[in-house]
Order: structure tokens, then sequence, then C-alpha cells
């Protein structure tokens, strides 16, 4: 059943185009029925991708870190990004209303950067973010996702994965998951991403062509919410003065780590519903 | 809130231009954002040709705008979310506030959006007793003091570092400050509280896709982000034409349109929604909602004379560059959109007759087509705003705005259809202005309609005798070496 | 842009005079007529023309202003090549002559035609006659104003530029924003005259802190613009066509103020 309000307003639209105004016109020449040339050259490149392209990515994606202030660096494995994450949050004084508090996302590359072990070395609380069950209870659901949201808002950095890397413009692209709850590269003042060297693509025209036709990304597609982030929150509403943390970070930080099979970031997806790891 | 009026366009501009800080401010805008997004459309890889492939990309849409809305509002629900089509900006609001009082919701945060503020969202929220806080920092700057935004992108350039300290200090009782830095903490803090405890987040759309069923929204300080993640429920208003097929025609608008409005290669956040959350995600709003307006979009539609305003992406390029609007400003438009834009789209949403200075204000100098993203043919719609204006149109039901001027025209039309009838109008016009007060050859004040020229310019007179008469004569001389 | 240079060097010129410059400032026809004698062609002038319309045209007047058209073809229609020394007045003619006449009316055609064979004087002379040194003299230092219609109607940049260069003795300096509006535009400058003079008013500021002490334009409209503005501030730098500076005449004596 089309509601009325659509109806009438589709169909003033119609009469608008001079066409009869309620009939639904065929549009599916307007949609793509497969990938166009472009596209899969871009598929091609992006399968014949070698070590030494992934490099040039690598050198691309700092050149366009630079003037969005992203702070890109590159660590040979996930231990040595938890040793630089412990580093940063050593370095990091809270900001007021924040507390010296690491939240990190479930995903099997954050797993691996033994975060667990930065409270012994530092006495600086780590939350995780474990998915919710969806069968669980909703009243239960409902206080384990306030009890999520406080210590995100609380803490005062972030650790993600992301599910790409645009090197042309230096944009994370962060599809929305159970157990990776946007608001941790939000809320945050220092927002730390960690992903690997494979996950660098091009530009836009990779990444959608990726989303569109790749049957490992597309069975996902854009997802529900998709957020592409260029560096840290920017500002020049007061005499066009450039300030950054206007509402998300402030800073942002990416550690690329070497790719290692079988820590695709999609094995996230595999994470279980268990408890919080404290 | 002050209540502007596209009528008011002439004083408004007076008073823009006797304000020093504003001209300062205007001067900057453009001088960073102006020529950077030319530059900006150079880089691209395709070359600047790409803004009229753009061009063709929204010509597209917008013939099949109910094919694309259709599948677009298809995928929204298959996903969970709602969405409503509003004819007026009266649906509109009704809607938004039958959803706010279901769900029992007190207070709004809100990311820019210029199509809530050509439907007063905010005005008639607070008659309902809905409290709507508008979270860009511009925004919230104009909206604590009381005015309304004049720029598309850079809302609060009219105001100083000072005006905001005093503003800040009153509303928020932080400590005097003037460092833009504190001061952006400062209502970051103030606006972290409100994030947190809204239920209701109100957000524009830069544009949908209907191949994907998402909706687009683009900031740089993350508010939008912010509004759209934290509260229960998010509802996003969209101008109606503000759709494209498929993903990759998004693509290349949506690298114009950043480089069209700050001369950047991409935002900082850009957010692609498609539906609430589901029941296993961490965070996202529980309801989502789509509010689809047409509010004069579809009678814009139907002429083809200027249904290519629907084109437009609202990037603020055109104002950039704009050398009217960069010494009059935003207020003067009297509406929420200003700068070539809104010359042109506002006397089609409010009325021609009502806004015609809007359209008749300009020098059609063609600066806002080069600069816009999707290369729209602005001055060609001024001219034809302004035909509707001289003679009438049945359709826009215009009358002819200006009588005695129509009237001159066509006394004009008669002197220069001959050239000795033309030539005895010149002679009783140079016999005419030894009536007025002469410096050497400079005339320094005339009657209407040269008085307002004669106020702060002086006129030349006319030669004692024309060009032509003196060629009839064989007076010109033969021409000798140029030395 | 088409550069019309598939016209074989014409040895015939047809003068579309402004009607700005027929009644306001002759020195600036006289000054193109010494230019294109000069250069040996043979000048035509119809007697009969009085202006193109523009006015009216911009004003939204679409009637009257295909009323000047018509007559406007009519006078010009038989001319090999015409050569205005107004960038808008050409492209009134070439952009927009066509355009007030129907796809398929015989007007139509005959507009364009006419639009066709129709150029701003340094178009002409760079594009057409492949001219950029007229050997002329001037001295002190010049900036150009770029009109309008002339830059983003027409795309003529370069031409006029390239003409001031080869001027002996000129010291030719851009200044800042050259290529943004005076604030003229027609009818606009009376019935919006505040805004019209604030925008002026920045122009000049620019021209100053250029330090040239000569303004040059192709537009008569904008010259005489510009030149009211600086004569009402008493600021002593001349505005002058182009043509003048090429035809190399005194300008102490023909300035029009
Ligand atoms: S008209 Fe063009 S430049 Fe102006 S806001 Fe719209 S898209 Fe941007």
């Amino acid at each position: 059943m089309i509601p009325p309000d659509q109806k009438a307003f589709l169909g003033r639209i119609r009469q608008a185009l001079g066409h009869a105004p309620h009939e639904s016109r065929n549009g599916s020449h307007l949609f793509m029925q497969g990938p166009s040339r472009e596209e899969l050259q871009i598929l091609e490149r992006y399968r014949q991708r070698t070590a030494k392209d992934r490099e040039e990515l690598l050198e691309q994606l700092m050149e366009a870190a630079k003037p969005v202030h992203l702070c890109v660096r590159r660590l040979p494995d996930p231990e040595a990004a938890g040793a630089a994450i412990a580093a940063l949050v050593q370095e990091k004084a809270p900001e007021p209303d924040t507390v010296k508090q690491v939240v990190a996302w479930r995903h099997g590359l954050i797993d691996g950067l033994d975060l667990h072990l930065l409270p012994e070395q530092s006495a600086v609380r780590v939350h995780r973010t474990p998915p919710l069950d969806p069968l669980m209870d909703p009243a239960r659901r409902h206080a384990e996702r306030e009890a999520q949201r406080r210590a995100i808002a609380k803490a005062h950095m972030g650790v993600t994965a992301a599910d790409f890397c645009m090197a042309d413009t230096a944009t994370l692209v962060l599809r929305a998951r159970p157990g990776q709850p946007r608001s941790v590269a939000l809320l945050p003042p220092v927002h730390v991403a960690v992903i690997t060297l494979d996950q660098i693509l091009w530009d836009m025209k990779e990444l959608f062509a990726l989303l569109r036709w790749e049957a490992r990304f597309a069975a996902q597609g854009l997802s529900r919410y998709m957020a592409f982030i260029s560096g840290p929150s920017k500002t020049a509403d007061i005499e066009a003065t450039m300030v950054h943390g206007a509402h998300g970070p402030r800073e942002v930080h990416l550690f690329v780590v070497a790719s290692a099979p079988g820590r695709l970031q999609y094995v996230g997806q595999r994470s279980t519903f268990s408890a919080l790891t404290k | 809130m002050t209540q502007l009026h596209p009528e008011t366009y002439r004083e408004a501009a007076r008073k823009a231009i006797g304000d020093p800080v504003l001209q300062k401010a205007l001067a900057g805008l453009q001088a960073r954002f102006g020529r950077g997004a030319a530059e900006a459309y150079r880089r691209l890889p395709e070359g600047p040709h790409l803004r009229h492939t753009a061009h063709e990309i929204r010509e597209r849409a917008v013939a099949h705008l109910d094919v694309l809305l259709e599948r677009l509002a298809e995928k929204i629900r298959q996903n969970g979310g709602h969405v409503f089509f509003a004819s007026d900006a009266t649906d509109a609001v009704e809607y938004c506030i039958k959803v706010a009082r279901r769900h029992g919701v007190r207070r709004v945060v809100k990311g820019k959006s210029m199509v809530t503020e050509e439907i007063d969202l905010n005005e008639k929220l607070a008659a309902a007793g809905i409290d709507a806080v508008e979270t860009d920092l511009g925004e919230y700057i104009i909206q604590l003091a009381g005015e309304k935004p004049s720029h598309i992108i850079a809302p609060a350039i009219h105001k100083t570092r000072y005006d905001i300290a005093e503003l800040f200090v009153k509303n928020m009782g932080i400590p005097y400050t003037t460092d833009p830095p504190a001061l952006t903490r400062a209502a970051r803090k103030a606006l972290r509280e409100e994030f947190l405890a809204a239920d209701m987040g109100i957000s524009g759309v830069n544009m949908a896709c209907a191949e994907t069923g998402h909706i687009t929204t683009v900031s740089n300080e993350g508010n939008i982000r912010m509004a759209t993640t934290l509260p229960r429920i998010h509802m996003a208003f969209m101008g109606m034409e503000r759709i494209v097929g498929r993903l990759d025609e998004y693509e290349i608008l949506l690298r114009l349109l950043c480089r069209g409005a700050a001369a950047q290669t991409m935002a900082t956040y850009v957010s692609y929604t498609a539906g609430p959350r589901r029941p296993e995600d961490s965070d996202g709003p529980e309801a989502f909602h789509l509010v689809v307006i047409d509010n004069g979009r579809s009678r814009i539609l139907a002429d083809p004379r200027f249904r290519e305003i629907l084109y437009c992406i609202r990037c603020a390029a055109c104002l950039n560059v704009c050398p009217v609007y960069g010494k009059i400003g935003g207020h003067a438009y009297g509406f929420a959109y200003s700068g070539p834009i809104g010359a042109v789209v506002t006397p089609l949403l409010t009325g021609i007759n009502r806004a015609r200075h809007l359209c008749q204000g300009e020098t059609l100098c063609g600066a806002c087509m080069e600069a816009c993203p999707v290369a729209i043919d602005l001055p060609r719609m001024l001219l034809a705003l302004r035909e509707t204006l001289a003679y009438g149109d049945a359709f826009w039901k215009t009358t002819p705005a200006n009588p005695l001027e129509g009237l001159a025209f066509k006394v004009w039309s008669r002197l220069t259809a001959n050239r000795r009838t033309w030539e005895c109008f010149l002679k009783a016009a140079a016999l005419g202005q030894r009536l007025f007060p002469k410096k050497g050859n400079r005339l320094r004040r005339l009657p209407p309609p040269f008085h307002g020229w004669t106020r702060k310019r002086d006129f030349p007179s006319l030669a004692p005798e024309t060009f032509l008469a003196r060629w009839r004569k064989n007076e010109i001389e033969v021409a000798k070496d140029i030395p | 842009m088409e550069c019309m240079t598939r016209t074989a060097s014409p040895s015939k010129v047809t003068l579309f005079i402004p009607c700005l410059v027929d009644a306001l400032w002759p020195e600036v026809a006289e000054a193109m007529v010494r230019i294109l004698r000069h250069l040996g062609l043979s000048l035509d002038c119809p007697a009969d023309q009085t202006c193109c319309g523009q006015a009216a045209f911009n004003g939204g007047y679409r009637r009257e202003a295909r009323r000047a058209a018509r007559r406007f073809i009519e006078i010009f229609e038989g001319a090999q090549c015409i050569v205005c020394p107004s960038g808008s007045c050409v492209h009134m003619v070439r952009r927009h002559y066509p355009g007030l006449f129907r796809e398929a009316h015989p007007w139509r055609r005959r507009a364009e035609a006419v639009a066709s064979r129709t150029y701003e004087l340094t178009e002409f002379l760079v594009d057409v006659l492949n001219v950029k040194d007229l050997g002329a003299r001037f001295s002190g230092r010049i900036t150009y104003h770029d009109s309008c219609h002339l830059l983003r109607g027409l795309g003529v940049k370069e031409q006029p530029r390239s003409l001031l260069r080869h001027v002996t003795g000129a010291d030719f300096v851009e200044m800042e924003n050259a290529d943004s509006c005076c604030g003229f535009g027609g009818t606009f400058s009376l019935k919006y005259p505040d805004i019209s003079a604030a925008m002026v008013n920045a122009k000049v500021d620019h021209i100053l802190s250029s330090g040239a002490r000569t303004v040059v334009a192709c537009d008569a409209g904008c010259l005489i613009n510009m030149a009211g503005a600086m004569s009402r501030r008493g600021i002593s730098v001349n505005a002058l066509h182009i043509a003048q500076v090429l035809a190399g005449v005194d300008f102490q004596r023909t300035c029009p103020f």
C-alpha cells in the first residue's frame, strides 16, 4: 500500500514532468545491472594489487593526511600498535569532562592489540564494546547499551578499526556493525584507528566499486550507517580561525600494520556475544 | 527571532554596506573560498569539465525524480525507517511535531539544514513547546544572538570574536575570553550536554542516492554525526530534488560538493544513513524518519525555464564569488537562501513579485555560473525571472513590477527604431543636461533615474556631437601612423 | 571559445558603435577607426544603427530587445565582418540574439549568421588579424579590468593583455580581483545605486593599490562607472578604453572626464 502522502506527492511530480500522475514509471535504465567497464578495471586493479602498489598507496595516504591533520604511522604488527596506543594513553592528558580511559571496539584486529594489558601497565581502564544479543530481554539490552554509552562519553580515547582507508583524501571508512559503536570514533577527544596495509584503497571510485560488486564487501554494501572520517573535527566559524575538536575528536591517529593473513577487518564479525572484557 | 523579508533588500543591503566588520568578513570569506573552489575544480583528475558531467547527472535525476524518490522510500522502509512526503511547510512541521509528541520528545538537537530554515522549523517547534538547539558552532552562535544565518556554509561570518565572547559570557556564564579555541571548547562542552540529553536529532540531507537507499550528511565539525547518532530519534529533512540515481553519480557530486563548498577534496565527515539501528547495534537512533519536502518545488519542476534551479546542491560556491553578495551579505536576501542561488530560488519559492529585488539586484556578471559545481546557468534564470516581472506571467501569477520602467522601455524602443528620432532625443537630452550642476565634463547631480548614480559617482556629459553624426559628415580623421 | 580565425583576413570591416560610445564617448570609436585604418582596412559604418538592445534584454524586456535585434540584423546582415569596441554589446549579439527567436524561426538563422561575424575589437585584432603589436606608445603604469561579459561570456582574457604588453613604455601590472565585476550592470547601477557604488569603490581600491595611474578596459560602461567613482573621490587615475591606448592618442585630451 502506498501511503496517501506519497501518492499525491509523486503524482504532482509526474504531472510536472508531463507524465500520467498515477502510474509508476519504469526506472530500471537508471540503475546499474552490473559493473561498468571502468569499474571492472578498478576491480581488476584491486585484485592484482602487489606489495609495491600497497607501499605506494601508503605513501599517497601519508601525503594526503598532512593537510587534514590525520597522524598516520606505520607499525610492524598489532603488538607494536598496542604499544603505540599505550604510549599515546600515557602522553595525552584527559580533557575536562573525560577521564583517562580507553574504549575499544570488539573487533578481530583490535582484539589482537592486547589492550587488556594496558590496565596492568598504567592503571588505565579499557572498556570493550561487545555486540548486544538481539535475543536478550529488551530492558537488559537497554541497560547494557546505556552502560556502553556512558563509558564512551567518559573515555578520553576511542580505539576502532576501519573497513577501508582512501589514500586519495586520507579518509577512513567505517561501516556499522554490532560490537562496533559509531560513537567510539566520535565522542572521545582522541580517536585511534588501526588498519592493515591491504585496507588502503585509492579513492572513492574504488571504494564504491568494491561495495557494489566485490562479493565479500557487497554483501553488507554501505550498511545501515557508514561514516567517512578525514582527520579531526574542524571549525572555522569564529572569525575564520581554524580550530580542531569542535564536536568530534581533536586528534585522529591512524596506525597501519602489515597485512596478516586471516586478520582481515571482517574477522570482527565472528565475535561472540561474550561478556565485557573488564 | 528577527524576521527577514525579501522586500527589504535595498535597505538591508545599505545597512550591510555601512557595516565595516561585515565588509571585512565578507571580503575575507570570498578571498578564501571564492578562488579556492575554481582551483580545486582545475585539480580534478577529470578536469573542470566534470562540472558539466555533474550537470547532466542532476538533469537526469530531476527528470526522474518520481522514480528515484519511490526507490529511496522503498529501501528506507525495508530497513525499518519511515518516510513522509510533505507537500508544504505546514505538512512537514506538523509531521515533525506529531512524531515528537508520540515519542515524548522535549529536547531536539539540530545539524545545519537550510531546508528547515526554509520551513521555519525552529520557531514552530518552539511554539509547540519543543526546544531545538542548533549545534553547528556558527548556527549556535547566531541562535544565541537571536538572528538568522547569513551564509549557507559560514552562518556566523558577520560576528566578531568580541560579539561571540559577550554572547557566551551572557548565555553560558563562562569567564570572558576572545580566544577562538577557548570559545570553541566552551561551546563544545555546552553542546555535548545537549547532545547527550536530546531525544531527537534533526538534520538536513546533502544528497540521497536511490540505488543504495541512503541519505548523506556532510560536515566538518562532527555535529551532524552527533545529532544523528546520540538521540533516540533521527529525523532528516530533504528538499525533494536532492537525490541522484546511482552511486557512481553520487561519487561525482560529492567530490564537487566538497570542492565547491569549501575547496576541500573531502569534508571531514560524510555519513550515509539507510535506516535506524538494528537491535544488536550498540548505538544509533532507534527510529529514523525522512521527510521529503515539496513546498513549491513541483511548481518549479513544471516550468522548463526554471527546472534547472532544482539541480542545485546548496554548496554556496556561488555566494563565495558573487560580487553583490560580497557587499550586501546574506541577510539582505531575507530568506533561507542568499547570494545567486537565493536570488533565483527565493522568488520562485516565495513569490516573484514579492522577492523581485532579489532577481533584479544583480549585474549578471556570470561569476556564479563559473563557480557552480553543477554548472547551473543562474544568469539565464535571473533574466527569465525579470521577464516575468517585465510583462507579467500567468503561470507564476506575476504582474508587471514596474509599469513606469515598462513604459520607458517602450519609448526607448520607439526612439531607437529610427536614427533620426534617436538623434533628436539625444540632442534634447544634451540641452536638458545643461540644467544640472557640472564640473568640467562631469555631471554632479542628475534627476531620476540617474539620481542614485550621482549620489556617489559623477556621470559624463553627452558629447556635443555623436560619433555617427561626425562620421556622416566625414569628420573622422584619416589615420596617420600610430605614434 | 570560438576563435573565429576561419575568416581569412578580411579587407573590409563594418563598425558597430555601442550607444554609450556614440553618445557619451565618441573618442573611443575614433580611436578604433584610427587603429583599423592604420592596419589598412577599409571601414564602413552603417549610419542607421542606434542600440543593440542590451539594456532592455538585461531588464527582462525581451520583446523590446527582440525588436532591437531585428533592426540590428537588418542593418548589419550584409557585413562581412562586424567589429565593436565593447565586450558586452558583442556578447549580446553573439550569445543572446539567436535565443531571442524560436528554433525554427527564419530570424533565428539570420541572427546566428550575424552573431558569427561579430567580434569584439581586441579579439578581432589578436585572433582574426593576428596582430599583437600595433606600435603604440604610452608612458606610465597601467592595469587592466576584465569586463564580465567579455571575460566570462566571450572567453576573452589574454587578447587585451597581450596587446597592452606590446605597448612601448607602458608598465603593465595586474590588479587584485581584476576579474570581479565593477558594479555597472547597465540599469542595475541606476536601480540599485548603493550596491553598485559599493562594488565600484571596492574596484577602485584595487586599482589604487596596484599603483597604476591608468586603468584600461574594453567596455565603455565599466569605464564610465570606474571613472565616475574615481572622479567623485578626487582620484587622479585615468580610465581609458583600450582603443585609446592602442591608438596612442594623447589621453589627457580623450579621457571622458
Ligand atoms: S547554484 Fe550552484 S553554486 Fe550555488 S549553491 Fe547551488 S550548486 Fe552551489
